[in-house]
């Protein structure tokens, strides 16, 4: 046990791409791992449509189904520690510039074909500024040229999310406030998948594989089997054996880069011992 | 209606504490910690911590009920620590654990940097770099569905 204590961790990245990482985790406590994975998926903030406000809903569709949906739009986010507020921090009394994003969708359609309502309709607006609001923040010059935008949206080669269809004579218009946050809501993960493996031999027992005739021919090895030692047939079980080696990849849905996702942990859980 | 308000689960109130210590009545040497806006992330975390520490003669956790934001952690400890100050070493371990990984994240990211030639720079800050303004390019695609 004590053997771990002095052995620093180790991180041997396999792959980096636009939206995932794939990393290999060293010298680290499966509830460690596990923690990080938690934090990964569930603690660290992005912008999410939050509140929507219907003016005009003639589609197929009513409106908290079209409310949800709009919702799990996932927005253009990065450095949102610094380039904006909580609204529960915010001085403002209903919303502002500092601690909201504004969005709109108007969409009528008046031809013949079915028209697809999609998130690049999403057109962020300016938030109405109260008068004599002398805030001083310096939030909206840490935001990115594209920050609180419906992911996608600047790049033709990324298909946007369709919200609704709409016919002739159908009209929709919307204005939705979005906010940061993190943990209330599962829209509010940056990660849209995150595998995690360990011990893909299954050497630890930690899991009992079921199997009908052949464990061999039924439960494939992951490719992570690759990176760790076959266990002879007539090896013993190590009953003290602990996990060492943990493999990671983490799919974002494009609110934040991979990277920005890994480095974010630290930032989180340490602030609370 | 009466829902209470969503952060409330994972944000202290103000003047809330965070932790709270109550020592054992009948067992040596051993408290009980309740951790309030904080889950099995932190409460496994620590319980694996404490236990891999030589001091330790029992370590546990639970989180009463999944709608309350708290974990309460008992620790028992063979008194040549007591158990505040072991929580607090422990601690003090898995954040120096954390940076230490930080600073392997950051070296190795910046080694995939320098392989792809600043492809994943540019994910880190925009993940859909710099192209043009797709803007409304969606709109009248629909296929020729007629109306009647």
């Amino acid at each position: 046990m004590q053997a771990q204590e002095d052995v620093e961790p180790t991180v041997r990245i396999r792959e980096v791409k636009k939206d995932r990482v794939n990393f290999v985790l060293g010298n680290v406590d499966l509830a460690f791992a596990n923690s990080l994975r938690r934090v990964m998926m569930a603690d660290i903030p992005t912008v999410a449509i939050d509140m929507v406000e219907i003016e005009t809903n003639t589609t197929v569709l009513p409106d908290e189904f079209i409310a949800h949906r709009l919702g799990m739009i996932p927005l253009v986010s990065a450095n949102c520690d610094e380039a904006i507020r909580y609204t529960r921090d915010c001085i403002c009394l209903a919303g502002c510039s500092f601690c909201s994003m504004m969005l709109e969708l108007k969409v009528a359609c008046d031809d013949d074909n079915t028209m697809e309502v999609t998130s690049a309709h999403l057109e962020v607006v300016p938030f109405p500024e109260e008068e004599g609001s002398q805030d001083p923040g310096e939030e909206l010059s840490k935001r990115g040229e594209w920050f609180g935008h419906p992911v996608g949206k600047n790049d033709p080669n990324v298909p946007p999310v369709l919200i609704t269809k709409i016919r002739k004579g159908q009209e929709l218009k919307i204005r939705c406030i979005a906010k940061k946050a993190a943990k209330e809501h599962a829209k509010f993960s940056p990660c849209s998948a995150i595998s995690f493996e360990y011990d893909p031999y299954n050497k630890l027992r930690h899991t009992t594989w079921w199997y009908e005739t052949n464990v061999e021919d039924e439960w494939p090895l992951s490719e992570n089997a690759k990176e760790e030692e076959a266990p002879r047939d007539d090896e013993p079980f190590d009953f003290n054996a602990k996990p060492n080696k943990f493999y990671f990849e983490v799919e974002t849905d494009g609110s934040l880069g991979p990277q920005e996702v890994v480095m974010k942990v630290r930032l989180r859980p340490a602030c609370c011992s | 209606m009466n829902a209470p308000a969503r952060h409330e689960s994972y944000v202290l109130e103000d003047g809330e504490k965070s932790v709270e210590l109550t020592e054992d009545t009948k067992i040596p040497n051993a408290a009980t910690i309740k951790i309030v806006k904080q889950d099995h992330t932190l409460g496994n975390m620590l319980r694996a911590q404490l236990l891999a520490m030589p001091q330790i003669l029992f370590a546990g956790y639970k989180v009463p009920h999944p709608l309350h934001p708290y974990f309460i952690i008992k620790i028992q400890t063979d008194g040549t620590i007591t158990p505040q100050e072991i929580l607090e070493q422990a601690c003090t371990k898995l954040i120096a654990t954390m940076s230490n990984l930080e600073t392997k994240f950051k070296r190795e990211f910046s080694y995939k940097d320098v392989e792809a030639g600043g492809v994943t720079a540019a994910a880190g800050e925009d993940p859909y770099g710099t192209a043009g303004g797709a803007g409304t390019g969606a709109w009248g695609r629909g296929r020729d569905y007629l109306d009647f």
